[in-house]
């Protein structure tokens, strides 16, 4: 009825070839970025730090992971040694050239964690399916074990973590125990923002067609002109790049300071799960499989007792572990492509209401 | 030169100087070994018959080893609680083939790898729902396995100590790997359940019981979980620790194949004595601790130059 | 590595005229391990010809287009394209060199559109850089528009306008097909080699895929080398017909002379001994 197209009608390719090419679904954007603006006046501290910022820097792991596992066809189950790769690197860069603007220093520990990537992608010229998640996982015990005893990487400090140093931007403080919610909060919406809409450009030209080419039929798309060696560590290096930048964000925005425990193999599956249940291969999605996998957690911590069950926070904890196990079997049964592919289906539903089909 | 001389030629002369000290060391990891190579046999078993790659069997060992202590700290007596243990893992398999299995048959690989992932968050949440989360000791003397250890003198060379349930632990692995061999080949159920592994549409077509086969099949996988809980936790603790170890059960299958019993244990041997020997004599030169990924980088080194693995053919890509 | 660099057309030097040999295997050996898949065979394609491969399953025709193709590297024997002697290369090199093929089994990008998947055989003409593919303006942005003009003249042409935007996995076969043309059109090749392209086809569907082939080859001047098993069809279409059989060649010429050979008629109908 409101979710209709008729009559929008493109007369260039350009106005076909939009992100959003149904007007409503522009809308709806826009009102979600406004809603998101406005979200820190409505907003207490807690939902700032512990739900909206940890949800939108996982979220953008989640499109890391993605952009491997989902567009490229290469499983990974070291995103959490490739985003600790970036949150050591920030950390190593902003000790040793502390004049230099922090985002800066976000931006390009990215770099670092692109070359990690690539550096265990090779393998995947020669490996794949199942046989290159044992590559990542070389990966994240390698790398997890570098965080522990190279002590060069934390400054040597006794406890073993990096701790954030407070930074400015545009004389904010946006780092470190002192910054407040609400600038760090902005400072992660612009940077997830953009670096979403870059990598949607990204996934829709050349580039995210090749590794579309190389997920669903190698042998064609390598036929076709593709070659596998750049297709596959382009993907690499770029989905690392975006892991590598969300780890650096969640050390340097949520964590505030982190031990290499952080950066576990836990963390890899927790994104791995954000990325099934929100749908692999679609960016939409990472954000519902973030929102997901982070909220229901909290939400039952904060509900339950609410509704008078009256049980301790580590059940809470184990039995959120159970509901999300569940949920993920569940998913894989009712709807192996996720949330966004119910997404999907409820648009196209809406589109032909009141009838079936079109 | 120097840091030649300690890669290149230190660490032998260090095994040559003390043979007790290497066979003690390949020894351990032997043992070592003969763990992972029972966690992969789990992998094997349901990998051959159902085509998925079970990454829950970690969890399961857990779970089949709490369940066991658990059970008999309730007050349960050791054989009873043993016995109660192994329904248990009859229950799990039931159910994991009922609300698992039965609703994604056919579906690709990926997914069902990914919902046996999803199942060891699921069992993890409630492995410590019910039993809490801290280590548990092993009730070894209880089940009558052995505790103590014997040591051979080498002549003037020193002493090897052998602990006697890593004797048994071994012994135990050879049983089942027999036991499992008759039972593929030699028995009915074991002959429907290759057939399952081929095609499953043809084993339907002539009557096999999908769903009983797959129940049996993780039955046997729950079984081989409850012996490697017992034997590891034999050795250190029973804890979800574990579960990241199990994972060195990849590169096992990795070196052995997916769908080879021999294959699991030669390639849990080489996996479990590389690891420890690399880790004695050449981790301290990098600040020890290269267990926690030697066997990963072992089988990537390893399938770099062999992608098919140790005793898969060549692959000819067919379009 | 001795291979052609440039593209179909964008040499003058290397151009081939019509009616000119555009490519010839000498005495071509390919085998796996101990089984030989091709024994010996010699043929050449014509610039411009429709050159049909036929013979009974396990012939090796699959192989000799995998052998084109340079996703098998031949033993023994030498390709020679537009007069040079290629040496062994990857499969993605071919694509360069300007030949396109379609699959047995449909090989179409399951994940994508219609459209997308077209877009795909266009990859090779396209250059934009990273950076301002990720903004997407300027060259990227051009780019795009441009190619996808080009896209939507094949589409036109093959006439699925109407299946542009559907991802090609809820499309029935006959249209996978199709689309699966339309992609190797895309890349706009001097050379196009179609395995069974009417396999699992009812009439109408093959009537349509047959005016299509035709149409390419008469329209761009494509030069085509297609696998089928239809005689109807390979007898209407081709301008000359090699049989293999066992991996050998037994027959090569015009389809009325190869339909009258007795060691065609014998390979497909069987012989008593």
């Amino acid at each position: 009825m409101f979710y209709r197209e008729a009559g929008q009608y493109k007369t260039t390719y350009a106005a076909d070839q939009q992100i959003f090419p149904i007007r409503q679904d522009r809308i709806g954007i826009g009102v979600i970025l406004v809603l998101a603006l406005l979200l820190p006046l409505v907003a207490s501290e807690f939902m700032l730090s512990a739900i909206a910022i940890p949800f939108l820097i996982l979220a953008l792991a989640t499109i890391g992971l993605n952009i491997l596992t989902g567009y490229a066809g290469q499983l990974s189950l070291g995103t959490g040694a490739f985003m600790g790769v970036g949150a050591y690197s920030c950390y190593k860069l902003v000790t040793i050239f502390p004049e230099v603007n922090v985002i800066v220093h976000i931006l390009l520990s990215g770099v670092f964690a692109a070359a990690a990537g690539v550096v265990f992608g090779l393998p995947s010229l020669r490996i794949k399916g199942l046989y290159l998640a044992v590559t990542t996982l070389a990966a994240q015990f390698f790398l997890e074990w570098c965080f522990i005893r190279i002590s060069w990487l934390y400054n040597y400090n006794a406890s073993g973590a990096i701790e954030v140093p407070g930074r400015e931007f545009f004389g904010t403080l946006v780092t470190g125990p002192a910054a407040g919610g609400i600038s760090r909060y902005y400072v992660v919406l612009a940077i997830v923002v953009v670096m979403t809409l870059l990598i949607k450009n990204l996934i829709r030209g050349r580039i995210g067609r090749q590794w579309m080419m190389i997920r669903d039929m190698d042998i064609a798309a390598e036929l076709m002109g593709v070659r596998p060696l750049v297709a596959k560590l382009s993907a690499f290096a770029v989905s690392s790049y975006v892991c590598g930048v969300a780890g650096a964000m969640f050390v340097f925005f949520y964590l505030g300071a982190a031990e290499p425990a952080v950066f576990s193999i836990t963390l890899s599956f927790q994104v791995l799960f954000m990325a099934i249940i929100g749908g692999l291969g679609s960016l939409v999605g990472s954000f519902f499989g973030a929102a997901f996998i982070w909220i229901l957690p909290i939400l039952m911590r904060v509900g339950l007792p609410a509704l008078g069950v009256d049980i301790a926070a580590e059940t809470v904890f184990q039995v959120a572990q159970m509901v999300i196990g569940a949920l993920i079997i569940f998913f894989l049964i009712v709807e192996p492509h996720g949330l966004a592919r119910l997404w999907a289906i409820g648009k196209e539903k809406l589109r032909v209401w009141p009838f079936p089909y079109a | 030169m120097d840091m030649l001389y300690n890669i290149l030629i230190d660490p032998f002369v260090q095994m040559v100087d003390a043979p007790d000290f290497l066979i003690q060391v390949v020894w351990e990891g032997f043992v070592a070994g003969v763990l992972y190579a029972l966690i992969a046999l789990g992998f094997v078993l349901i990998y051959k018959a159902s085509g998925v790659f079970n990454f829950a069997q970690g969890i399961m060992v857990v779970f089949a080893g709490l369940s066991l202590v658990g059970l008999h700290q309730k007050g349960v007596p050791a054989w009873l609680a043993l016995i109660l243990a192994i329904g248990i893992m009859a229950i799990l398999a039931v159910c994991i083939e009922k609300f698992v299995m039965r609703p994604l048959v056919g579906q690709p690989d990926i997914i069902l790898l990914m919902a046996t992932i999803g199942m060891t968050y699921f069992l993890i949440g409630l492995g410590e729902v019910i039993f809490g989360g801290e280590p548990k000791q092993m009730i070894t003397s209880e089940l009558g396995l052995p505790t103590g250890s014997t040591a051979f003198e080498m002549g003037e060379r020193g002493l090897v100590i052998l602990q006697h349930i890593d004797i048994a632990a071994a012994v135990i692995a050879l049983l089942m790997v027999g036991g499992l061999a008759v039972f593929f080949n030699r028995t009915r159920i074991g002959r429907a359940l290759r057939a399952v592994a081929d095609d499953h549409t043809a084993a339907l077509s002539v009557g096999i019981s999908l769903n009983q086969i797959w129940a049996i099949v993780w039955f046997a996988a729950g079984i081989v979980a409850l012996a490697t809980g017992i034997m590891w936790g034999a050795r250190s603790d029973v804890s979800f620790a574990l579960e990241i170890v199990a994972l060195k059960a990849l590169p096992v299958l990795i070196l052995g194949g997916f769908t080879s019993i021999p294959g699991a244990i030669i390639g849990g041997l080489i996996i479990g004595i590389g690891e420890k020997v690399g880790e004695i004599y050449w981790g301290g030169l990098v600040g020890g601790g290269i267990e926690s990924w030697l066997a990963y980088v072992i089988a990537l080194v390893f399938l770099l130059f062999r992608p098919q693995g140790l005793f898969g053919e060549k692959i000819i890509e067919r379009i | 590595m001795n291979v052609l660099v440039k593209p179909a057309g964008m040499q003058p030097d290397g151009e081939t005229a019509p009616g000119e040999v555009l490519l010839r295997i000498d005495s071509v050996s390919l085998s796996f391990g101990g089984v030989r898949a091709i024994t010996n065979i010699s043929f050449d394609i014509i610039k411009g010809e429709v050159r049909a491969i036929i013979g009974p399953n396990g012939a090796g025709k699959t192989s000799m287009l995998n052998v084109i193709n340079g996703f098998y590297h031949p033993q023994e024997g030498t390709i020679t394209w537009r007069g040079k002697v290629r040496r062994k290369m990857k499969p993605y090199e071919a694509a360069s060199h300007g030949i396109a093929r379609t699959f047995q089994n449909v090989a179409l990008f399951k994940g994508m559109t219609t459209l997308d998947n077209i877009m795909t055989g266009r990859g090779l003409k396209m250059h934009s850089g990273f950076l301002w593919q990720c903004l997407r303006v300027g060259p990227a942005l051009r780019e795009e528009i441009e190619h996808r003009r080009k896209v939507e003249e094949i589409i036109d042409f093959l006439e699925i306008q109407a299946i542009r935007k559907t991802p090609v996995g809820r499309l029935p076969y006959g249209l996978q097909k199709r689309v699966e043309l339309a992609r190797a059109l895309a890349m706009e090749p001097e050379l196009l080699l179609l395995d069974e392209p009417m396999a699992g086809m009812n009439l109408e569907e093959k009537e349509d895929m047959s005016r299509f082939i035709l149409d390419v080859n008469q329209q761009f001047g494509t030069t085509i080398a297609l696998i089928e098993h239809d005689m109807g069809v390979v007898m209407d279409l081709s301008d000359r017909v090699v049989v293999l059989d066992y991996g050998r060649k037994i027959a090569d010429g015009p389809p009325e002379e190869v339909q009258a050979n007795q060691d065609v008629i014998d390979a497909y109908l069987g012989v008593s001994h």
